[in-house]
């Protein structure tokens, strides 16, 4: 439905785009994810026929954007993060004018306006002045707008921006209904918004596309993994006790990630969920858990990673998936730029602590590892690392000693 | 085709929505009414010198023309651009050339409108058994509206250029008195290439010459088509050129 290929936009100087080659089959709900200013917009513009590309070429439906534009904008649905509307006029009318627009004849303009109103949830306000409605309503109202001529392709910029949460979860809802029917492009910087409704997600970050595929195809081709994460007491040999988890059946491997306490706590790699297994062994084993949960990487830690590298995982996140993060990013080296240039901003170490480095199984760097306490005081020492405290060398660096010295070796 | 008579009625609709509208032709209506009054009172008596003052003859009328449609399309493309209404446009299944010329017969009409005041004053002088020739009447009421028809399209690109609709009226302003005043230039040079190169852009002297005097010529009325469709195709290019920048 629609083919993107080599596209790139140049603004100047700036490129906002940047070699952006995807294709979007039939009935197909794709999420265009990215930070502010990554191309998002830029892209959907395009795709709209708003903006004519620099290089590369675009089709929808089979048609070039650019060549047979009228073409193209019959079969789409453009709604613009602004959701341009005459606030002069009312609802209603503004649905005709835009039935017009695409030619619809009087007949059809009264069904339409009658069945996209009822879609929306609109129909006891198709006589208000758009300029009276509140902004979730405006919203409804775009939407409805956008949808009258019945398009084949829905392009949304950012539907949600600027509501509060209820109106979010209602546009949400009107978004998944309309997924049977259309192929969809919708654009958010929130996550757990197109985790909810896309199964297919585009990320770019500067212009680029650096991923494209299904949730679990990210998660698998970036490098996070899904793991159960087991703490519990296990005695001292702690070494047999890796070695029973990792016999259990699906299990890839198992990352120990050093004792808290008197409790050692475990990652399990494993693609289904294995929690089960893993209770079962620990209560024969008569291992006092504390804690057992699965994991798998949300859309959000995945974008932080591939964005700027492992810098920005979420805190909770950051003592598990940090190790394994940094390895994909060095892994993926379109991204090492970016990660770079977080660390040296200082903004990775801050979350970083000492178990990142203290894990026997990951690839460490080839420096001496260098434990440093959780900086964060209210932790009560709860993931300091019993196990090696003495392999600091000389006094233990403060905050921002660190951070020097980290970004002096990037 | 379909697509500009959409515009065109969207535009009337957002003309007469406004205030604006209903507020400039009140002040235009007081305004050329006492103005016909004293062209009555200072032709003595001469119905068809009035109507002639009243349609093009006289600075008042040149004046309006200057400001009045300026007011009319400064926000027509300026604000639009700015609100995203211009992207919601431009992505809807028209031609770019067919927005500006809805929005353009949209400020073009209303302008008629404004001058069709002087038929209510020819319909009451004619009850009172001066009618005023036709000839004169039609024709100078259709060379006002095609000279209102090029200062609009002057108005549009103004409001094409910029996002701000104050910025696009003093722009248009600008343009129009320019194009009004440029035939004084004739006093520089007795040259004749000059004076002949003058003579083809003096908006006044194809109005007062032609239409003024009851004369339908076409070559004065392919005059004012030209300049008015030169400047609509410099506004579709500037719409043109947003898409680019």
């Amino acid at each position: 439905m629609i083919s993107v290929s080599h596209l790139t936009r140049r603004f100047g100087d700036f490129t906002a785009l940047d070699d952006v080659s995807f294709e979007v089959a039939k009935g197909e709900v794709v999420g265009f994810l990215g930070p502010n200013g990554a191309g998002k917009t830029t892209t959907l513009r395009i795709l709209a026929g708003y903006l004519p590309a620099t290089s590369g070429t675009v089709r929808v439906a089979g048609f070039d954007v650019l060549r047979q534009s009228i073409e193209v904008r019959r079969r789409i649905g453009y709604l613009p993060e602004a959701v341009p509307l005459y606030r002069e006029h009312r609802v209603v009318e503004m649905l005709e004018f835009q039935a017009r627009l695409h030619g619809l004849s009087r007949d059809d303009t009264k069904r339409r306006i009658g069945e996209v109103l009822e879609k929306v949830g609109l129909t006891d306000r198709r006589r208000d002045l758009v300029g009276h409605l509140s902004r979730g309503l405006r919203q409804r109202a775009g939407l409805a707008v956008a949808l009258l001529p019945n398009p084949e392709v829905l392009i949304l910029d950012e539907p949600t921006s600027g509501l509060d949460p209820l109106q979010r979860i209602e546009v949400r809802a009107l978004i998944q209904q309309l997924t049977t029917r259309h192929t969809v492009i919708l654009s958010s910087h929130i996550l757990p918004e197109i985790e909810a409704t896309c199964p297919r997600v585009l990320i770019v970050h500067e212009g680029r596309l650096v991923a494209d595929g299904t949730h679990a195809q990210l998660v698998r081709s970036h490098g996070s993994e899904s793991h159960v994460r087991v703490e519990a007491v296990v005695g001292a040999d702690v070494e047999s006790a890796r070695r029973l988890l990792g016999a259990i059946a699906g299990v890839r491997a198992v990352h120990d990630r050093g004792r808290l306490g008197i409790h050692h706590q475990f990652d399990i790699v494993c693609d289904e969920d294995l929690r089960e297994d893993v209770g079962a062994l620990a209560a024969a084993k008569k291992w006092a858990l504390r804690e057992l949960s699965w994991r798998r990487p949300t859309l959000e830690q995945l974008f932080s990673q591939i964005a700027t590298g492992a810098g920005l995982a979420t805190p909770s996140a950051a003592r598990g998936e940090s190790p394994s993060a940094s390895a994909s990013s060095v892994a993926h080296p379109s991204l090492a730029l970016a990660s770079k240039a977080l660390a040296s901003t200082g903004l990775s170490s801050a979350p970083e602590t000492s178990t990142a480095q203290a894990s026997p199984t990951l690839p460490v760097s080839a420096r001496p590892a260098k434990v440093v306490y959780n900086l964060n005081p209210f932790d009560m020492g709860a993931s300091r690392d019993l196990g090696r405290p003495k392999s600091v060398e000389g006094p233990t660096p403060s905050a921002s000693e660190q951070r020097e010295r980290e970004s002096g070796e990037v | 085709m379909r697509g500009l008579l959409a515009i065109y009625r969207r535009e009337m609709a957002g003309l007469f929505f406004g205030p604006l509208a209903w507020v400039l032709l009140a002040l235009v209506f007081l305004l050329n009414g006492y103005l016909f009054v004293l062209y009555l009172k200072s032709s003595g008596g001469n119905v068809d010198t009035a109507v002639r003052l009243s349609l093009g003859d006289s600075w008042a009328f040149w004046v309006l023309l200057i400001l009045v449609p300026p007011l009319l399309t400064m926000r027509m493309v300026s604000e639009e651009s700015k609100s995203g209404l211009l992207e919601f446009l431009l992505t809807a299944p028209i031609s770019d050339a067919s927005v500006i010329v809805g929005k353009f017969l949209a400020a073009t009409t209303f302008l008629a409108l404004m001058w069709s005041a002087v038929f209510v004053y020819a319909g009451a002088l004619s009850t009172l058994g001066a009618a005023p020739d036709t000839g004169v009447l039609i024709g100078g009421w259709i060379g006002a509206v095609l000279a209102s028809a090029l200062f609009s399209a002057v108005g549009l690109l103004a409001s094409a250029l910029t996002n701000t609709p104050v910025l696009a009226a003093f722009g248009a302003v600008l343009m129009n008195l320019v194009i009004v005043i440029a035939p004084l230039l004739s006093n520089l040079s007795d040259d004749p290439v000059f004076q002949r190169a003058i003579r083809h852009i003096d908006v006044i002297d194809h109005h007062t010459n032609s239409f003024l005097l009851g004369l339908f010529d076409t070559s004065y009325a392919v005059f004012f088509v030209a300049w008015t469709v030169l400047f609509l195709f410099l506004t579709v290019r500037a719409l043109e050129t947003r898409r680019w920048a």
